[in-house]
């Protein structure tokens, strides 16, 4: 179940476009070096891939209370027209 | 009673045979097509009967009477999404076996299944910024896959920060009948703000349809924010029929994450080999 | 087994929505955008998509309270108005009409909310009349 769950988050986590960040292994507590040699891998690919999408769009949003509707790695170029709600507004009450 | 259409008579004659005891389809009220449960008691009104032109989830409507009435017999005309969605239910013991009596209506295209003549769900055009992204209506899951990461990224996080968490998308959900909801729950989803949090509300929604969509585009029409929720469940559909080759929909087994019911399915074997790499 | 779906238009605010309601055996069980209105376009907020939740809510005040000593106690229709008109009576007499203010809900009909304005203009004076779905 674990298995096929990861697999398939993995799977989904890539068409968000976050691959490579998540990883599954199976370590039992007589198998040290494994977990060594795994968790040195692993922290060395997560270095590799720098600091999380996600966090620099979380602190992009934090910065700007009008999170700008464009995304910001140059893919994309939208202008600011598209009607975007802002965040942070509470719906009227009513 | 003249002139009746052969759908029309048809369900005249299965509540005059009492071979259901409701059925759900639609009839024009104040101007608007609406869904409506046609009933012995009134069976005059069958005359009125429509299959269309809008949509609604009759079989959500369904499985409400079922709660209520579970040996309740209950008839209702089913494009091919009702039908898939029928069968889901079904296997997730929301309706029983051979509850519901279906009439089949024409209906929409679907990556599910080809055959479709619905003019009316004709999606409409997308606006001219997303024509310029080449983001087309019905994007299909491979075009999407074909550009780059970072591109996807931004993508997706442009399109769930316009989310106002309306639970529009559950709400409609044929297929989404738990009283207690992961999207509701404050340790998983942070309450309180616009946007929720992105993008782990929307993918707590994706992995919850896994197995589990049947392609209807409900939520997509339902969402005011515009957020193409149907290429997202495809990809998540996608995904468990590339790796568990169980085709959503189809009504044969239990999905392959669930590890309820009576037969644990899905051997682990095409994951084994993928995991041994 | 008696199954209705009623067309209406929302309540909590001056957009309009259509908004369909499920009924099932006279209990109304659901809320759902209308898909053909032209407001709405099968689209609801939140607060729409839960029109339905207050109107079976078990905690949904059934009998007038009056509060008396720091108390609500439960009495009957004819106390209950005999004791606000007293009230508002007084009130007025004493600081004017401009004194009261009527506050009137989104959980009420269209109707309803009609008949309270009329309340504060004609029977009261007064043009102290709000509403939460004020826009």
């Amino acid at each position: 179940m674990t298995l096929k769950r990861m697999t398939f988050l993995q799977h989904l986590l890539t068409f968000m476009g976050l691959e490579g960040r998540l990883h599954l292994e199976w370590i039992s507590s007589a198998e040290a070096q494994k977990f060594v040699a795994t968790v040195t891998g692993f922290t060395e690919t997560i270095r590799r891939l720098g600091p999380s999408p996600l966090r620099i769009a979380a602190s992009r949003q934090a910065d700007d209370a009008t999170m700008s509707p464009m995304p910001q790695s140059g893919c994309l170029d939208l202008p600011k027209t598209d009607a975007v709600p802002e965040t942070g507004v509470q719906i009227a009450n009513g | 009673m003249s002139a009746m259409t052969p759908i029309q008579e048809q369900v005249h004659q299965w509540l005059e045979e009492e071979r259901v005891d409701i059925f759900l389809a639609y009839r024009i009220v104040e101007g608007h097509p609406l869904p409506y449960a046609f009933t012995r008691e009134h069976i005059e009104e069958t005359g009125e009967l429509v299959t269309g032109p809008a949509r609604y989830s009759l079989e959500k409507f369904a499985t409400h009477i079922a709660s209520r009435y579970p040996d309740a017999r209950i008839g209702m005309v089913a494009r091919d999404c009702n039908q898939r969605a029928l069968n889901v239910l079904r296997v997730w013991n929301q309706l029983k076996e051979g509850q519901v009596e279906t009439v089949s209506v024409n209906c929409c295209p679907s990556d599910l299944r080809a055959h479709a003549d619905c003019s009316y769900l004709e999606r409409r055009p997308v606006g001219v910024v997303k024509q310029q992204l080449g983001q087309v209506p019905n994007q299909a899951v491979a075009d999407v896959d074909a550009q780059p990461s970072a591109e996807r990224f931004d993508r997706w996080m442009y399109e769930f920060q316009k989310c106002i968490k309306c639970y529009g998308c559950r709400n409609i959900c044929p297929v989404c009948f738990c009283n207690e909801c992961s999207l509701e729950h404050a340790e998983l989803i942070g309450t309180g703000h616009l946007p929720p949090d992105i993008p782990i509300f929307h993918l707590v929604r994706a992995v919850h349809m896994a197995g589990r969509c049947i392609d209807c585009g409900l939520c997509e029409d339902a969402c005011p924010a515009e957020i193409p929720l149907r290429l997202l469940y495809r990809k998540v559909n996608a995904i468990v029929k590339d790796l568990f080759e169980y085709e959503t929909g189809s009504g044969d087994t239990l999905p392959p994450f669930s590890i309820l019911g009576p037969k644990p399915t899905m051997s682990p074997t095409p994951l084994l080999a993928v995991a041994q790499e | 087994m008696e199954m209705k779906f009623v067309p209406s238009i929302c309540s909590y605010c001056g957009t309009g929505c259509g908004v369909l309601f499920e009924v099932l055996d006279g209990e109304l069980v659901g809320t759902l955008p209308m898909k053909t209105h032209p407001v709405n376009h099968g689209k609801l907020c939140i607060k729409g998509w839960n029109l339905h939740e207050h109107i079976n809510s078990p905690l949904r005040l059934k009998n007038p309270l009056l509060k008396t000593f720091g108390r609500f106690t439960k009495v009957d229709w004819d106390k209950a108005m005999d004791v606000t008109a007293d009230r508002l009576k007084a009130v007025i007499a004493a600081h004017g009409p401009d004194s009261v203010g009527v506050l009137v809900s989104a959980k009420m009909t269209n109707e309803e909310n009609y008949l309270a304005q009329k309340f504060a203009r004609a029977a009261i004076g007064t043009n102290n009349v709000d509403h939460c779905a004020r826009l």
